[in-house]
């Protein structure tokens, strides 16, 4: 379990998660015709975080401020770690099942919103707020999207049930059902993740970051590496939940990370061809179209489509 | 001694329940003697304290229907008389209204019991079996669960607690709207629901769409309050309908997942409300606008309120979502039976969370977080104050981590029956994990801190926010843009002018009435002579016929 935690859980998410971020930088940078990062940029970043001096606001809550990002990089950690066990080992179960991994995945949300109002930042607060909104949008279709597996798998929360599901009768997306709330899952992830459409939060053209505006040096880099490993983590949550995991052995290595690669590619299209929405639009958006989509593909699965 | 070990009787849901109500109790009293200091009757005040404890350990251990209707009508009066400790300006009609409204559902639960002992002539609680076939049977089911909703807040009984919470001094509102009446509204609840009765699919569906109801409407309503306590009290509403909810699945994971859920709300809200205590006692006001930034003065009690926080709003590894997670395996389960509707409750109770989270973080950012309203002298906390509440949190960790020793020392015996869990949590293991994720981020963290440290002044683009008070974000508006949605508006509008408020309503409609009859009330002589003989005739008639 420890020899999972740290060499999947943390190490290889983190180092997928990186690569990922590479790979939207650099196909950012190519549709708005700049050069783009050599392959290494992230990790030059991050150490080049650790090296600088950390600030710390006169207004700061310090230890709540400093420990905030810690918190939220375990998490990423444990909510990765328990996905590597149920996809490695797909006869047992570990830990813990469905719900959560929804919940851990909260966290980090959670501990940028709380370390944003710690900051005692005004336009920090105002971030999280957005933060907030946000979470409370796409959590509505989110979870209406992720039972769609849970119903098809004749109601078992456990992921393993979930990836035996699918070994046995096909994976989930290629049912209607399954599409439609994959595509779903595909725009909540977007918003996990805080990028365009959904980066409000942060908008960095008018509220300077949001919750990170005070953040520097290497609470900084604790809060980039967890957004990195969100990178993974979020999309590899979906991959198991539809489209039957990551076995890492023979083809299915290759077929695995071509899943993935697919998935970036989706999040990096669609973050380079849309604008910034405001929190209401996009509160709308979530409570609306995709409700109402996701809805569809419950029926739809629930009638066994 | 026969007579008394039909009146009274020592099961282990009753020793589950009256453990904590001991434990409660003790946590108030020494709440109690910090919050209370100075106030006017505290003799009175403890003796009421003492009884409240001793009359709810008469409903747990009672066997007897007529006993336990004692003891409960004895909880009404002393509800009333202890929020009458409280000092605001509505007190009186406050109290009047708690009163008001746990008294007249007990008038439910008499009927409830007149119909029990017709439908099988005894009232030994351990002896009554009905089946939910005849409609007698489910008026008198009715009437219990009535009474039972009245007492722990769900849903439409539910207007006392938001105003107890504002009203009532806060360890009285610690004491019974969160962590007593819960305790003992779900027991008869249970009790009614497992034991006397069978229950049906009818009657579960009904519990589970009461459950969901209750958590949707009342922590909307919490979403937009602007008052520390207040809020808290809508909370107090809205846990309940987990329980309900939880024992309304009718299978054994989610039965034990509402009661586990009775245990742990009783613990973080209880935590909640005293840690409300300290900071009302310290800045004066409970209104969320004149509050913020007090983190810097309380510590302790500020760790305890985000660990009680983190706790209601269902996040591993705390206690709250432990038992959640059993609500949500149970409701999963019915859907494995005939349950149609699981989606509805599974979608109330996981957003419902998720709306728990924000009137939270709001709550943090208002009180604790944020910019200061005003400087606020660091004084000491009395030690009887900060204590329960570090307790209380230590508590929700613990529970959290080792869910597996309330379960199994309180819960699972209680119920006496095989739980299957549906999913897979393993506290104490991610627990462990969590732990070294955060060694992971310390060892990263600390590579980081040798770099040298300097404290700034915050960046807002170069203004001087002391010029601008307007700058800051009190965190009251928060949510305004889902305040302004459409349909939502119209809701909050309506719920501004009491439509949903039962006591209100009964309110109007009686003094519709009584409008009237007051007519009748002329002041002329005659007339009245005119209706006394009337009545005599009508009387005279029904007599002598």
């Amino acid at each position: 379990m420890i020899y999972i935690f740290v060499c999947y859980g943390f190490l290889l998410s983190a180092m997928m998660g990186l690569i990922a971020s590479w790979v939207d930088r650099k196909l950012t940078a190519r549709i708005q015709y700049r050069v783009g990062p050599p392959f290494f940029q992230p990790w030059f970043d991050l150490i080049k975080l650790s090296g600088k001096e950390l600030l710390i606001p006169t207004t700061a809550l310090r230890q709540v401020f400093l420990t905030a990002p810690v918190f939220g990089l375990a998490s990423v950690i444990l909510a990765s770690t328990i996905l590597w066990l149920n996809d490695l080992h797909a006869s047992q179960s570990f830990v813990g099942d469905l719900i959560v991994v929804v919940y851990l995945l909260m966290i980090p949300s959670i501990c940028i919103m709380i370390g944003g109002f710690a900051s005692g930042n005004p336009l920090a607060g105002l971030g999280s707020s957005r933060e907030m909104k946000l979470i409370l949008s796409y959590e509505l279709p989110f979870i209406l999207a992720v039972l769609v597996p849970v119903i098809k798998s004749g109601y078992s929360l456990r992921l393993n049930d979930i990836l035996a599901f699918q070994m046995q009768h096909g994976v989930m997306i290629t049912s209607l059902s399954g599409f439609l709330a994959f595509l779903v899952c595909v725009l909540c992830i977007q918003a996990k993740l805080g990028l365009v459409p959904f980066d409000m939060p942060e908008a960095e053209t008018e509220i300077v970051g949001g919750p990170l505006i005070e953040y520097s040096g290497i609470c900084l880099a604790i809060f980039k590496l967890m957004k990195y490993m969100l990178l993974f983590v979020l999309p590899f949550f979906v991959i198991i939940l539809f489209w039957g995991g990551w076995r890492l052995t023979g083809v299915h290595l290759w077929l695995g990370l071509l899943k993935y690669i697919i998935f970036i590619l989706l999040v990096v299209v669609i973050r380079n061809t849309n604008p910034r929405v405001r929190v209401d639009q996009a509160m709308r958006f979530f409570w609306g179209t995709l409700t109402g989509l996701s809805s569809i593909a419950v029926l739809l699965a629930w009638i066994g489509k | 001694m026969s007579v008394l070990g039909s009146m009274f009787k020592l099961t282990t849901f009753s020793f589950f329940v009256g453990v904590f109500i001991i434990f409660f109790t003790l946590v108030v009293l020494l709440y109690s003697l910090g919050s209370m200091r100075g106030q006017k009757n505290l003799p009175q005040y403890y003796f009421y304290i003492i009884l409240t404890m001793l009359s709810a350990l008469g409903v747990v251990l009672a066997n007897d229907l007529l006993i336990l209707l004692v003891f409960w009508g004895f909880l009404g009066v002393l509800l009333y008389l202890l929020i009458s400790f409280g000092q605001k300006e509505r007190t009186s009609q406050t109290a009047k209204k708690a009163l008001m409204i746990v008294a007249g559902t007990d008038l439910l639960m008499i009927l409830g019991i007149g119909l029990v002992w017709r439908l099988v002539g005894t009232l030994e609680m351990d002896k009554v079996h009905i089946l939910l076939t005849s409609p007698t049977a489910l008026v008198a089911y009715l009437c219990f669960v009535m009474a039972a909703f009245a007492k722990a807040g769900a849903m439409p009984f539910h207007t006392w607690i938001p105003d107890t919470a504002v009203d009532a001094p806060v360890s009285v509102a610690a004491f019974l709207p969160a962590s007593l009446d819960k305790l003992l509204g779900i027991y008869f609840l249970a009790r009614v629901t497992l034991d006397i009765f069978h229950m049906n699919h009818f009657t579960n569906t009904f519990l589970m769409a009461m459950g969901s109801l209750t958590i949707i409407f009342a922590v909307m309503m919490a979403l937009v309050q602007h008052d520390l306590k207040k809020l808290l009290g809508y909370h107090a509403v809205s846990q309940v309908g987990y329980m309900v909810l939880g024992l309304g699945t009718g299978n054994p994971v989610g039965i034990a997942g509402g009661l586990f859920h009775m245990l742990n709300h009783a613990i973080y809200k209880s935590c909640l409300f005293l840690s409300a205590g300290v900071v009302e006692k310290k800045a004066g006001t409970t209104d969320l606008d004149k509050l913020g930034g007090l983190a810097q003065t309380m510590p302790v009690i500020f760790i305890s309120f985000l660990i009680a926080s983190l706790a209601i709003s269902g996040v591993p590894p705390l206690n709250g979502f432990a038992s959640k997670w059993m609500i949500y395996s149970g409701i999963i389960q019915t859907a494995k039976g005939s349950g149609h509707l699981w989606i509805l409750w599974l979608m109330s109770a996981m957003f419902g969370s998720a709306l728990t989270l924000a009137s939270f973080m709001k709550l943090v950012h208002a009180v604790f977080l944020g910019q200061p309203f005003k400087e606020i002298p660091r004084t000491q906390t009395p030690v009887s104050m900060w204590f329960p509440v570090l307790l209380l949190a230590s508590l929700c960790v613990v529970y959290g981590v080792f869910s597996k020793l309330p379960l199994k020392v309180f819960i699972l015996p209680s119920l006496g029956q095989h739980v299957v869990f549906g999913g897979v949590w393993n506290s104490y293991a991610a627990f462990l994990l969590l732990l070294s994720g955060l060694f992971i981020g310390l060892v990263i963290f600390l590579l980081g801190k040798k770099n040298s440290k300097r404290l700034t002044a915050p960046f807002v683009g170069g203004e001087d926010l002391s010029q601008y008070p307007e700058m800051r974000i009190s965190g009251t508006q928060f949510y305004r843009t889902i305040e302004d949605m459409v349909f939502l508006k119209k809701v909050y509008a309506l719920a501004e002018q009491k439509v949903f408020d039962i006591y209100d309503v009964i309110k109007r409609i009686a003094h519709q009435s009584f409008k009237v009859l007051s007519r009748l009330h002329n002041g002329i002589l005659p007339t009245y002579m005119a209706w006394c003989l009337l009545g005599m005739i009508v009387l005279f008639y029904v007599l002598i016929k």
